[in-house]
């Protein structure tokens, strides 16, 4: 009975300790206001999920970008090639003639077609590819729209978060 | 249209009556502060200032105990983000008031003259001063529970809940503790 009133005060005191308590009960925590300043900030769980959001957004979009460019440099033709023209043997190139001052013809010739850049290859392509092309590049843009507005809504929600929560919670335990 | 830390209280409470197992009013106030609401961790100081009050009483001289238990609440409030179960405010201050006594004797070592004088000012106080000595010469685990009983009132389940021991512990901790308390106390009377 007596190791019932040190655990939860019931049974039969035990004078020696309510004669401690009586003692030390003039050191007990006298209640007094916590002081907060009133400029501190109220302490708020950080979310890094929309960060996140973010970043894997324009990951994805990088990659869908990457694959259609790729994908577009395969298809163009290669057309303009530098051609090596093989120049006639040495031999029947110096037959004797008269010693006349003569201009030496060149012993090799490479006729380079200056091929145009990757930019301008688009005329080049057929009507169909060009169909394709402008149809992968509509869905790109398709896809970069939804990516623009998903992040708007994520940023409208990270600015203005809805404290929905306390409802759900009163909710929960009403 | 938003809840208030009060009402939410009075339904964990209430319903704490019928059901037990009901979110734990800590959890209430702690996500009613995330929330925003200030006044909740008023009622979060009121619950546990006791608490800490008795983990610091056991450890720091007497004159350090009120300024540490508003820096331990400051610090708890501003970091209060960090804790993970809402449930588990007690124990976490708690741990947070340990290691902020382990934090003041590191410093006090390096001011002896300021240490020695707070201990002056205990030695003249009266019997309870005496006895808190005793307390405090005996293991951790005895003191902080016998300070949290015999000098907070606290009863062993509320100790149990609120720093998180378990309820064995907490009663072990309070048999060994003042047998030895007792034991000391014929030493000094003897004397």
């Amino acid at each position: 009975m007596k190791d019932d009133y040190l655990w939860d005060k019931t049974g039969q005191p035990d004078p020696e300790i309510q004669k401690l308590e009586e003692i030390l009960g003039s050191l007990r925590y006298q209640p007094k206001p916590l002081e907060l300043p009133l400029e501190l900030p109220v302490s708020r769980r950080r979310n890094y999920l929309p960060l996140l959001a973010i970043a894997a957004s324009l990951l994805l979009a990088l990659v869908a970008g990457g694959i259609w460019l790729r994908a577009r440099t395969q298809r163009a033709p290669q057309l303009h090639e530098a051609q090596y023209v093989v120049p006639p043997s040495p031999i029947e190139a110096r037959k004797p003639e008269p010693i006349t001052p003569k201009p030496v013809a060149p012993r090799e010739e490479i006729v380079v077609n200056h091929k145009p850049r990757h930019r301008s290859v688009a005329p080049v392509l057929s009507k169909r590819e060009h169909e394709e092309a402008v149809a992968a590049k509509e869905q790109l843009m398709m896809a970069l729209r939804l990516t623009t507005e998903k992040l708007s809504l994520v940023h409208r929600k990270t600015q203005n978060p809805t404290p929905a929560n306390q409802i759900k919670n009163q909710h929960r335990v009403g | 249209m938003y809840a208030t830390a009060d009402m939410l209280l009075m339904t964990a409470e209430a319903h704490a009556v019928d059901q037990p197992q009901e979110t734990p009013v800590e959890a209430v106030l702690v996500r009613a502060v995330l929330s925003g609401d200030r006044d909740g961790f008023a009622r979060l100081y009121d619950l546990y200032a006791p608490l800490v009050h008795g983990i610091l009483l056991a450890r720091v001289p007497r004159v350090e105990v009120d300024d540490l238990v508003q820096d331990i609440f400051l610090h708890a409030f501003k970091k209060l983000h960090t804790l993970r179960d809402a449930a588990a405010f007690g124990p976490w201050i708690a741990m947070i008031a340990r290691n902020r006594a382990v934090d003041f004797h590191r410093r006090s070592r390096e001011t002896v003259e300021i240490n020695d004088d707070l201990r002056g000012s205990e030695a003249h106080d009266s019997r309870a001063a005496e006895i808190l000595e005793l307390i405090r010469s005996l293991p951790e685990a005895y003191r902080e529970t016998l300070v949290l009983r015999l000098v907070e009132g606290m009863t062993g389940p509320e100790i149990a809940a609120r720093t998180g021991l378990t309820a064995a512990s907490v009663r072990v901790n309070l048999h060994r503790g003042m047998k030895q308390l007792r034991q000391k106390l014929g030493v000094m009377e003897g004397l």
